[in-house]
């Protein structure tokens, strides 16, 4: 069994997924870490010399090894690593939900602090594409944003949602990193420098990614999920009712390939093979594991794997030497093998023992046993229903059995469209019948296996049969088509050419949407369950293609998905959607608004500050001349200005969520107007509608959004 | 724990019942021992182990569920002779695998109990003990509660042969001859028992069913309790107990098994005191256990059997160092041609198990053709645990379970139990009509869980039905559905006396109904109540409400029944039940009450420390964090109060307390606004429009004020 090689108590909390180990001064690795009270703690058991405390730096009273670092803001990301080109150490980055610091610690100065408005939800420090020097790269509110050694953003673009984790890592293989975006829309994107060039989708937040080697690379989900990914296709993943709050790679049985190393929200720490998710280690923590970290921590050549606990608990694992042989747990492998043998023979012996019992027929048959006729086979079939009084609009799956049979229960396992990962259907016994309809409202236009069991049996049956069947529920199933579209059409509308005959259009069209009857031609319309109006699909002999909705994410999920299935690479596109267009220069206006609201507020504050200052010199010197009646009021004054201050400040962060909704929105838009377009086109749209938000020229934008770059 | 033991497996039957597996005594000194198990599948298996590989003596038919295995012989003998029943049969094998006897008990019930004793056979059936010699009746006692478990003493100074029966009531039942001689009160349900000393005395070790061992002293006329171990960390139920030196100091050790796996060796200190000495966890109920020696000669070891029927012995052989270094893993030959016989019958099983398919696949052609899959066995318990007031829910399946779907027709809260692994998701639920479904949520297992354990939290006076729809991974699939009943005071448990100093309020019934009837509506209110009717003319039971330790007496007769607690809510919801149970059967019951005012202060007062001490802890957590970070801030704790700096200290404790006891607090507001409710309702007021201002004083409790609003709202 392997042990840890050194554990430390470090007295203080540490915040998830904060965690970094840098050598400031080039040589000795610090352990580093976000932890209560805006404070970041550097953990130096290397250098016991006095260094004088100044600027941000402070030395913690009861553990000299530590020192403290005030940023006076709650961070929301740390790392550490070489930023510029001709520093000692490794550069020191905290970020926080406004700012940016880059700060060198063995200097104790500043190496720039920048003002980020969309945040910085996670940091990652690296070479990105053809970008020469390294870049700080923060993900905040739909942005990604990256900064080289002097403060420059070198590198902007959108991503669909709130970034939740960042990884940089050769994924297409041409020795050029890319970046892996994980966010809060359960997509993990892949950026070639500023071009999208993939995108997986998972089904809950992608909370961590971590490269492994060559192109492969490890993912969290906030739902327990963990996996390998080797570029597009999944190799495996497991889920467990914790939380994975940090995977980290790491060559733990030293056979030269990395193990994903996962710490959990139980204070679990698992070593998973890459290529099967076997674990082939595990220790416990015991409070959650805030995050799994490497570095030479001894000083002697070799790398740890350290693990930290949110409570401030640290422990380090060297690779394991020759003599486990890859054994690293109490395990008896022959033991086990012959236990899992016998397992399966068990196993088998007992099946055989069914079907032998089955063969010998309705014997001993009770009505309990849930006996049914070996011919019961069950129906399924998916429709569509538009909403009625007693209930909104659904997709109806209903399952029947052919005779007297009963279906007792029904659990629907499928991911992103429930709650929880199953949907039950159990009626009650009074109810109970050969047919039941399960409504499904699935949320997000997403293609969905649906994992049905089924369990069938007699009335009073106490044992029932199971039955598994598995069926597709295609992308765009919250469509009901509509046959007559007297309706004014919407105004939204986007068009564009293809090069394809109408045949494998309506190809496309039978395979995505759920459809009561094949359909022919390529013009149709459809009514969106989900209350988005009217949706018309257009076909010209040309091969011009007309798609009418109001709903621009619609819009741009048809563009996608039709594309990818005619294999299309660029496509550029004529949109134009009146009224969100309209809603985003009402917001373009707010934003402009709030902001300057922020920066009155920002004046007043100062204001404050420096009034309380010298009220507070006032207060002071009243009490040292014992001037008590003096005092009273100064501080009674004081307590006032505090309680204003408290106020302006709850003003002031309301006003800066309101402005991070709004920005939000506006990446949010360009976003949208890329996924309109494919390919080229859509990397264009999306870095001239940058450019045109930094010159303000908002009609640029509009008209960018609606006929796409070139033509600009 | 200087006991280090090793892990090795022999070999695996079928699914076993508890006390089902024996050592036969060693024939010389040293030599190792055989084993003798039986199962499920009505097979007794006897083998000894010869080179690591498990070399069957002999192995019987297979034929109906084997329940219990005893050894016996002539007094004065080896006790070698075997002993196994099976619904109400009682056979006898030589150990060369003769049937020597079978014997049929003439019982209705089948055989759950058995001990065996030189010429005499004392055999259990659900409430029915009876007491052969010779094969011939000698004596018989109908029990007021269900027999777990029977152990006989024989000793020089005792007069005659002492059984003693193990009941569900919580007591030990000494008998002599038909008659009772008299009960011995134990703290918990009592599952099995075992001599101390093998060869007489008047030792009897006893296991209950929630964790609790102990060691009485039973003589002719009286008992004395020598030592009690509680279960402090909440392990499993005691299965199976054995004495053994296993340590080696001349001293018997206790061995025990427990149904959650955990396999236990206590030893004993210089003041005699037992102490654990050692600990493994197996991954399912522990069903016998017994020390002695198999795997190799000269090494003692536990020798212990699974519910799945695994033989598994903890050996004190040191494990050979693993081969040596820079070379694969190399095995053994032993265990190299063990495998490849293992994996050659695999390949054999494999193609009748395909062409078992293939078959059943043809049958669903068939028009007229059933397919009807026999039920797997589900070894399951459904218990409410006294130090938190809910219940645990254990399943137990002989292979993998793929899923488990839980559906209840009253609200409750499914906790998380923390050696759980399955992943849970809850579907959500109409709970109003046509389904009528509370909670649906179902557990997706990992690979090779045959044991789930749950928890689950009700509310008193919310009554109904806990369904589990198991799922294993077998083929053909099929699920068995399991039904528990949430009764109307479920938190209720069976104690043994009551103070009677209490102020009590008493519910009288006065009616034409029978014994039974009123029976059956005490079994359907309370839990731990025999379902049959007692014996004679009428009966009293108490019990105790777990989360607030209020107290309930239920004596009732034909045609009357008195029921007195010191919680005015446990009357209320008796008076509901009981009344809208007889009118189902459309008796005319005369319900009356005897309130007594003193009695909601009085309960008020019992929940006061409770509530003030989570009150505080609540305080206490709450601070914790801001404590925490102006220690950072400012360097160190010497600046804060006294009060403040102890908070720190004991943060960890404190976290930990709160996290034991989630929603507590909030368990206690329910409870205390019911019995505001209830309290008003007996004097014919409606207050529900008062309860907000009820919660506002709990929010700011004091326990004058709200003895205040209680009496004056």
């Amino acid at each position: 069994m392997m042990v840890p090689i050194f554990t430390l108590k470090l007295n203080h909390k540490i915040n998830p997924r904060m965690v970094s180990v840098g050598k400031f001064d080039g040589v000795h690795p610090c352990l580093t870490a976000a932890t209560q009270a805006g404070k970041v703690f550097i953990h130096n058991p290397h250098d016991r010399g006095q260094r004088p405390a100044t600027h941000r730096l402070s030395k913690s009273t009861h553990d000299s090894d530590i020192s403290l670092l005030n940023i006076n803001q709650a961070v929301t990301c740390l790392t550490a690593g070489t930023l510029g080109p001709n520093t000692t150490g490794d550069t020191l980055l905290v970020g926080s939900q406004t700012n940016l610091l880059a700060y060198d610690v063995h200097d104790n100065t500043d190496v720039f602090y920048r003002d980020v408005t969309d945040g910085a939800n996670a940091i990652v420090l690296g070479k990105l594409g053809d970008i020469s020097s390294p870049l700080a790269i923060i993900g905040g509110n739909c942005a990604l944003q990256g900064f080289d050694y002097e403060g420059n953003d070198h590198f902007w673009t959108v991503t669909g949602d709130n970034v939740r984790s960042l990884v940089l890592c050769d994924f297409t293989g041409d020795g050029k990193n890319e970046l892996l975006v994980g966010s809060e829309d359960f997509d993990i994107r892949v950026f070639k420098e500023d071009q999208l060039v993939s995108e997986m989708s998972e089904n809950e937040t992608v909370t961590s990614l971590c490269h492994m080697h060559g192109s492969r690379f490890g993912y969290a989900l906030a739902n327990g999920t963990v996996g390998v990914y080797d570029r597009t296709a999944r190799y495996w993943r497991i889920k467990s009712k914790n939380h994975a709050m940090s995977i980290h790679a790491f060559d733990l049985n030293a056979d030269g390939v990395v193990e994903l190393i996962t710490g959990w929200s139980n204070g679990k720490i698992d070593a998973r093979s890459d290529r099967t998710g076997e674990v082939i280690f595990k220790d416990n923590f015991s409070s959650s594991v805030a995050a799994v970290v490497e570095g030479d921590y001894r000083l002697d050549g070799q790398k740890q794997l350290i693990c930290t606990s949110i409570e401030g608990e640290v422990r380090g694992y060297l690779p394991a030497s020759k003599d486990f042989k890859g054994n690293l747990m109490d395990s008896n492998t022959e033991q086990d093998l012959i236990r899992e043998l016998s397992q399966r023979r068990q196993n088998l012996l007992l099946e055989l023992r069914n079907y032998e019992e089955n063969a010998k027929g309705v014997s001993q048959a009770n009505s309990t046993m849930g006996v049914i006729p070996a011919n019961t086979q069950l129906q399924t079939a998916l429709s569509v229903r538009a909403a009625t009084e007693a209930q909104r609009a659904h997709v109806e799956l209903s399952i029947s059995t052919p005779n007297e049979t009963i279906i007792r229960a029904v659990l629907i396992f499928a991911e992103g469209i429930f709650e929880g990962e199953s949907h039950v259907v159990h009626p009650s016994v009074q109810n109970l019948s050969g047919c039941v309809q399960v409504p499904i409202v699935p949320p997000k236009d997403i293609p969905v296996d649906l994992h049905i069991k089924a369990f069938v049996g007699g009335r009073t049956s106490t044992q029932f049969h199971v039955f598994e069947i598995t069926r597709q529920l295609p992308r765009f199933s919250m469509y009901e088509i509509i046959e007559d579209s007297s309706a004014a059409p919407p105004a939204g509308i986007v068009s564009f050419s293809i090069n394809e005959r109408p045949q494998r259009v309506v190809m496309w069209l039978n395979q995505n949407f759920l459809l009561p009857e094949v359909v022919e031609s390529p013009n149709v319309t459809f009514n969106s369950l989900r209350g988005g109006g009217f949706m018309s699909f257009h076909m010209a002999s040309n091969g011009q293609i007309t798609l009418r909705t109001d709903d621009i994410d619609l819009a741009g999920d048809l563009v996608q998905s039709l594309t990818s299935f005619l294999a299309i690479e660029d496509l550029s596109v004529e949109a134009d959607f009146p009224s969100y267009f309209e809603e985003l220069r009402t917001t373009l206006t707010e934003v402009d608004e709030f902001h300057s609201v922020h920066q009155k507020l920002t004046a007043d504050m100062a204001d404050h500050s420096n009034y309380i200052r010298n009220m507070l010199v006032q207060a002071e010197d009243a009490r040292l001349m014992a001037d008590m009646v003096t005092t009273k009021k100064r501080y009674r004054e004081l307590y006032d200005l505090n309680r204003d201050l408290i106020n302006e400040y709850k003003i002031r962060s309301n006003n800066h969520n309101a402005l991070l909704a709004r920005l939000k929105s506006v990446n949010q838009a360009i976003q949208r107007a890329g996924r309109l377009r494919v390919g080229k086109p859509k990397n264009q749209v999306i870095a001239a509608c940058r450019d045109a938000i930094k010159s303000n020229n908002v009609n640029g934008l509009f008209r960018i959004m609606r006929a796409g770059a070139a033509s600009s | 724990m200087e006991l280090n033991l090793h892990r090795v497996d022999y070999t695996q039957v079928g699914v076993t019942s508890q006390k089902t597996m024996r050592l036969l005594p060693a024939l010389g000194k040293k030599a190792t021992q055989k084993v003798a198990i039986a199962d499920h599948d009505g097979v007794i298996t006897c083998f000894g182990m010869k080179r690591g590989e498990a070399v069957p003596v002999f192995k019987s038919l297979p034929g109906p569920k084997i329940s219990r295995m005893d050894l016996g012989g002539a007094v004065g003998t080896p006790q070698e002779k075997i002993f196994v029943c099976s619904g109400s049969q009682v056979r006898g094998f030589t150990k060369k695998g003769k049937q020597f006897l079978t014997f049929d008990a003439n019982l209705t019930e089948n055989i759950n109990a058995m001990n065996v004793s030189g010429a005499d056979l004392f055999v259990c059936a659900s409430y029915i003990y009876n007491h052969y010699c010779d094969c011939k009746d000698q004596d018989y006692f109908l029990c007021g509660d269900k027999i777990n478990d029977i152990t006989c003493l024989s000793s020089e100074k005792l007069p005659h042969l002492l059984p003693v029966l193990a009941c569900q009531d919580r007591v030990l039942r000494v008998l002599q001859g038909s008659e009772l001689a008299y009960d011995v009160e134990v703290p918990g349900p009592p599952s099995v028992l075992e001599l101390y000393n093998k060869n007489g005395g008047e030792e009897v070790l006893y296991g209950t069913t929630d964790g609790k061992i102990g060691l009485v002293q039973i003589t002719d006329c009286a008992a004395a309790t020598k030592w009690e171990i509680e279960n402090e960390k909440k392990k499993g139920g005691i299965l199976c107990i054995d004495n053994y030196d296993i340590v080696g100091d001349g001293v018997n050790d206790i061995l025990v098994g427990r149904d959650d796996g955990t396999v236990e060796v206590y030893g004993f200190d210089s003041s005699n005191e037992p102490m654990l000495r050692f600990e493994h966890v197996l991954t399912e109920s522990v069903t016998s256990i017994q020390g002695g020696c198999v795997g190799k000669e000269s090494y003692d070891e536990v020798l212990t059997a699974t519910y799945t029927g695994w033989v598994t012995g903890l050996t004190t052989e040191p494990q050979r160092a693993d081969a040596a270094a820079g070379d694969e893993v190399r095995m053994s030959k032993e265990t190299q041609s063990k495998i490849e016989a293992l994996r050659a019958e695999l390949e054999q099983l494999q193609i009748k198990v395909l062409q078992g398919r293939e078959n059943y696949q043809q049958t669903s052609q068939s028009s007229t053709a059933v397919s009807a899959v026999p039920i797997f066995n589900i070894n399951d318990k459904f218990t409410l645990c006294e130090d938190d007031a809910s219940y645990s829910l254990t399943l137990e399946v002989q292979t993998a379970i793929d899923n488990l779907l839980l559906q209840s027709d009253v609200p409750i809260d499914l906790l998380d139990v923390d050696k759980n692994s399955a992943v849970v998701s809850f579907s959500e639920c109409d709970s109003e009509q046509p389904n009528g479904n509370f909670l649906l949520a179902t557990y997706r297992c990992q690979a090779n869980t045959t044991r789930l354990e749950l928890k689950v939290r009700s509310i008193e006076g919310q009554y109904g039905t806990l369904q589990a729809y198991i799922t294993p991974r077998l083929q053909p699939k099929t699920c068995q559905v399991r039904q528990y009943q949430i009764k109307p005071l479920s938190l209720h448990q069976r104690t043994h006396s009551i103070d009677p100093d209490r102020p009590m309020n008493q519910l009288s019934l006065v009616g034409q109904f029978s014994f039974a009837e009123i029976h059956s509506w005490v079994v359907f209110c309370l839990p731990e109540v025999p379902e049959k009717t007692p014996a004679g003319e009428s009966v009293t039971f108490y019990f105790q409400n777990t989360f607030l330790g209020t107290q309930l007496e239920a004596a009732y007769c034909k045609g009357e029944g008195r029921f007195k607690s010191d919680n005015i809510s446990t009357i209320s919801i008796l008076r509901d039940v009981l009344s809208k149970e007889a009118t189902k059967k459309k008796i005319n019951l005369n319900i009356s009450y005897d309130i007594n005012e003193d009695s909601v202060g009085h309960t008020l007062r019992m929940i006061h420390p409770k509530l003030e001490y989570q009150l505080l802890l609540a305080k206490k957590v709450q601070l914790i964090d801001a404590l925490k970070e102006l220690q950072v801030h400012e360097g160190n704790a010497d600046f804060l109060i006294p009060e403040y700096r102890s908070i720190l200290d004991e943060s960890a404790d404190l976290l930990e307390e709160y996290k034991k006891q989630p929603a507590h607090l909030e368990r206690l507001y329910g409870m205390i606004t019911d019995l505001f409710i209830d309290n008003f309702k007996f004097k014919g007021q409606n207050v529900k429009t008062k309860v907000s201002s009820l919660l506002e004083i709990l929010d700011n409790y004091d326990l004058d004020s709200l003895l205040d609003f209680f009496s004056e709202p």
